[in-house]
């Protein structure tokens, strides 16, 4: 060990390469690290909301799905599963899953390719691309009730302007029942969803291509690469995990779609627009079938968590 | 003679065709807003006009005035209570809680994952059962039940976008005030709010719309006192057309202030809407 | 009385031990340089004595108190970070005075001692400016600002020029110096530029996996490194490392390379016995270009320039000894081109011989 100038030791301790506390005879003070409970204060607060609308539903409607409780009596002793026999039984249930499944495959291929094609169609420059970049986002942003609120009045027989301007066409005054015809009651939703959700997935995709990194297009364009290999080995591969987010956040919205529904059909034509959401509603709300409806919203709850926690670690999201 | 590219791939072509496009996409996601609040505007006789009156010959408020008299317009005033009271909170507990993920690693991935998957809960599942609770409390139609709600629900998206503003933030400007004298908390206030500020203000921003444009949570919760905007709208729809005017008028009083806030926003729409998958 | 004392410091991160049993202490008023190669623990250990990591085990005293769970405001300390770390909300002296603020200092005192900080450094002009308004040098000056202004009891850098071009470092460098001077605090200085720790430091200490590897002055360690290690860490270009044997001449030793060269030992070291496997150190400076008669201890050898650097006054030239390329130090006229047959003194008087084993020097 070389000496030091001031004749202060210093030097390597060989004695110890444990991690003990305390390792190689020397005391260490009793003591513990500042703070060290300053991380959990931060989360306290928020995690015991979080826990009012993500464990309790979960938990209280599983407790009240093995009671008895109706509009007509109120038993609270433990029934066994006879609401979740009944689930199995409720032809009606299926349906709505149904109606909700294909609304969703339809809707949200739809929405993928047209805000594709419209992200492709603003990705150049040209002048005045950002005033309908702006005007474009409007319809995203409003509220899904008044979204379909606008569609009612725009579908009107009578009054509506779809109806009118298909009067031109036609050369003869048009009265099409849009949310009444058992025929034009989903395109009609189709329409309204397409119209509200491209936007959304126009605005991402859009930012997606944008970050694309430019030298890899050119690079395959030098390589002779034609557009559509370009597009399927480059491009989408690079916007995938952003598209896979928007892909996944729109298909859980159109798997719990409730808003534009209530306000285009309410479920109807009889029950041919149900959807699991509004089903759900209409039993717990308006049929006070409180323990049947709380089994259903106990296999809902149960099933989309394991379903979304499933999405979400595959795609590395929480990282 | 020099030669000409075909028609089509000419530059000056191409641009008009999609000017061309631009422009039909931007007329079809365009007319039905414009339809709504030209309706706002429109006499009775030009509503229920056959054909329609694509303009109306004078701009006209008497609609607007029939919500202020029978007080219709009230239910703005509570989704404007609703929504702000909600955001605030949940943006201080949010980001706190936010900062505590991204800094200590609270809980780690598991935690995260399971706090952003409750924002991919359906609102009608969670509505039930917190309904039959605040039955219990006596709380239904109150705007604190529907504060703590609203709260709760916005959370998971506030924690999800803080967690992506602040893990941007430099760790040395935090240490830099330990060292400096600052407490933990001093840093937070004083160091990591001022600097995630802009971030903090779009994320609320986008809490509120998404609160203010909640319907399934107020209809279900609410019954006469604490009715939000867009119950009110649906409140119109009936079986005959009369209210076409108080739905097109009220439709557009709840959506003016969202318009304008996302305008302001435009920087941060797509990192907004995209819960952070795309930085703008 | 030492300003901090550290004895038997441990701290991992999760399975990785970052420092393993460091025992230092710094006096008064010394400026102590913490150097090392990337991962020696050296920021570590910074970080550990400013209170944003506890230690694991150990203790760590500054002035005489064990702070190991003292939290990093109690510690009177100020700190410089690489990246600046100004607020970039706040003006220039809204940042300086920062630590006075949260210290509840009464205005008055802040104004002047805040002017009196920036004074010391040139910075008085740049009061109202905020952080992006300033040049890279100026930022690093109103980090310093910041610390100095607090007047604390140690002051620490963590690689604080790191992220400056090379003219600005040069003079912020001396500018650190001089502050070390005029304020006479002591101060402990983490960087993995060995020419920032020589110029610097009363005292290098230089880590390595954890440990200290040699601690000393600046001259102790170029002169009389070690271990192989910091022969090789510390000079620039680096050292020239020879394999060699010894070998018994006359009264005295000589050391062997291997294309057969001998080299006399003008001094005798323990443990040597002819034939013992060693590695010859030299330093490229302490190659010269032969001029005149040889003179005491140095050894000359005729050589065939393979390589020319030029770097202006000096020229790097590379010439095969032992079968290894090896580096002298030369000024530029004495060498034109590749090819050249020159002759080279050895001065063996600084040569340091390794055991290939331990890779300790003998």
């Amino acid at each position: 060990m070389t000496a030091t100038s001031g004749g202060r030791v210093t030097g390597m301790s060989e004695s110890a390469t444990s991690t003990m506390i305390g390792a190689g005879g020397v005391a260490t003070p009793i003591g513990h690290a500042p703070d060290r409970f300053f991380k959990y204060w931060l989360i306290v607060p928020a995690i015991f909301l979080l826990l009012l609308v993500g464990l309790f539903p979960l938990i209280y409607s599983l407790v009240v799905s093995f009671q008895n409780i109706t509009m007509m009596e109120v038993d609270t002793s433990f029934s066994g599963f006879i609401h979740y026999a009944q689930l199995f039984k409720d032809a009606r249930l299926w349906q709505a899953l149904l109606h909700t499944l294909l609304i969703t495959v339809i809707a949200l291929p739809l929405e993928l390719v047209l805000g594709l094609l419209m992200a492709q169609l603003f990705l150049e420059r040209m002048p005045g691309r950002q005033i309908f970049v702006s005007l474009l986002v409007l319809p995203t942003v409003i509220s899904p009730i008044v979204a379909g609120a606008t569609w009612r009045l725009m579908f009107d027989n009578r009054y509506g302007p779809i109806n009118q301007i298909l009067g031109w066409f036609a050369g003869e005054p048009m009265t099409i029942l849009w949310t009444v015809n058992p025929y034009l009651v989903y395109p009609s939703i189709f329409i309204c969803e397409v119209w509200q959700w491209t936007p959304f997935m126009f605005l991402i995709l859009l930012a997606a291509l944008s970050n694309i990194d430019k030298s890899l297009t050119e690079a395959a364009e030098i390589d002779g690469a034609g557009y559509w290999r370009t597009f399927f080995r480059i491009v989408l591969p690079s916007i995938w995990p952003v598209m896979a987010i928007a892909i996944l956040i729109r298909g859980l919205d159109l798997v719990r779609i409730f808003d534009v529904i209530w306000a285009l059909t309410a479920g109807g034509p009889g029950t041919m627009t149900e959807t699991i959401s509004i089903y759900t509603y209409v039993q717990g709300f308006q049929q006070f079938e409180t323990s049947y409806t709380a089994a259903i919203a106990f296999l809902v709850i149960a099933l989309l968590t394991i379903i979304v926690t499933w999405a979400i670690r595959r795609m590395g999201l929480a990282k | 003679m020099t030669p000409h590219a075909p028609l089509l791939r000419r530059p000056g072509t191409q641009l008009t065709l999609r000017y061309a496009a631009a422009i039909a996409l931007t007329l079809f996601f365009i007319f039905p807003v414009y339809w709504l609040f030209i309706i706002s505007f429109k006499t009775p006789d030009e509503i229920f006009a056959f054909p329609p009156v694509w303009y109306p010959e004078s701009i006209q408020f008497a609609n607007y005035r029939v919500l202020f008299k029978d007080g219709d317009a009230e239910t703005v005033w509570n989704s404007l209570i609703l929504a702000g009271v909600s955001t605030v909170i949940a943006m201080v507990l949010g980001t706190i809680c936010a900062y505590s993920l991204v800094r200590f690693k609270t809980g780690g991935e598991n935690l995260a994952v399971w706090i952003i998957s409750q924002r991919m809960m359906p609102p009608i599942a969670i509505a039930f059962p917190i309904f039959l609770l605040y039955v219990f409390f006596g709380w239904v139609d109150s705007f604190h039940g529907l504060i703590i709600l609203y709260t709760a629900f916005s959370l998971p998206y506030v924690i999800w976008m803080m967690r992506g503003y602040i893990e941007d933030l430099p760790l040395e400007l935090e240490e830099s005030a330990l060292v400096d004298g600052c407490t933990r908390w001093e840093v937070l206030w004083k160091v990591v709010f001022p600097m995630v500020r802009s971030g903090l203000f779009a994320t609320a921003v986008f809490t509120f719309v998404f609160a203010w444009n909640d319907f399934l949570f107020a209809l279900v919760l609410t019954r006469t006192e604490v009715i939000t905007y867009t119950v009110q709208v649906t409140h119109y729809f009936g079986g005959q057309s009369n209210f076409w005017a108080k739905i097109a008028a009220m439709s557009v009083l709840g959506t003016i202030p969202v318009f304008f806030t996302v305008a302001t926003l435009q920087r941060y729409l797509v990192r907004g809407i995209s819960m952070g998958a795309v930085k703008g | 009385m030492a300003d901090l004392k550290i004895t038997n410091l441990h701290k991992h991160y999760g399975g990785v031990q970052a420092v393993r049993g460091i025992d230092l202490e710094v006096a008064s008023g010394e400026f102590t340089v913490l150097v090392g190669p990337s991962g020696c623990g050296k920021s570590t250990l910074l970080r550990t004595i400013a209170g944003l990591e506890t230690p694991d085990g150990g203790t760590l005293e500054i002035a005489g108190k064990v702070v190991n769970y003292v939290r990093p405001r109690d510690r009177d300390i100020a700190m410089v970070f690489q990246n600046y770390a100004l607020y970039p909300y706040m003006n220039v002296f809204e940042n300086i005075a920062f630590g006075l603020r949260a210290r509840k200092t009464p205005q008055a005192e802040v104004e002047t001692r805040v002017k009196r900080a920036a004074d010391m450094l040139g910075i008085t002009q740049l009061l109202e400016r905020l952080p992006r308004q300033l040049s890279g040098g100026q930022r690093q000056r109103v980090a310093i600002g910041r610390a100095i202004v607090r007047n604390a009891r140690l002051f620490l850098f963590d690689e604080p020029l790191s992220n400056l071009d090379a003219q600005l470092r040069d003079e912020m460098r001396s500018e650190i110096k001089r502050l070390h001077q005029e304020l006479g605090t002591t101060m402990i200085y983490v960087t993995h530029d060995q020419i920032e720790a020589m110029t610097l430091a009363d005292r290098i200490v230089l880590l390595r996996d954890g440990r200290i590897e040699q601690a000393g002055t600046p001259l102790d360690l170029y002169e009389r490194p070690a271990t192989r290690f910091v022969a090789g860490f510390l000079g620039s270009p680096q050292m020239n490392f020879i394999p060699a044997q010894m070998a018994q001449s006359g009264g005295g030793w000589a050391v062997k390379v291997g294309d057969g060269t001998s080299l006399a030992l003008p001094r005798a070291r323990d443990g040597l016995s002819d034939g013992r496997p060693v590695v010859l150190g030299l330093r490229p400076q302490h190659l010269t270009r032969a001029n005149g008669s040889s003179r005491p201890g140095h050894q000359r050898l005729g050589v065939t320039v393979e390589l020319v650097q030029p770097t202006g006054s000096r020229a790097y030239i590379t010439f095969p000894l032992g079968g290894v390329p090896t580096v002298a130090e030369l000024e530029s006229h004495d060498v034109q081109r590749p090819g050249e047959q020159i002759d080279v003194d050895v001065d063996m008087n600084r040569a340091v011989l390794i055991d290939p084993e331990t890779n300790r020097v003998i």
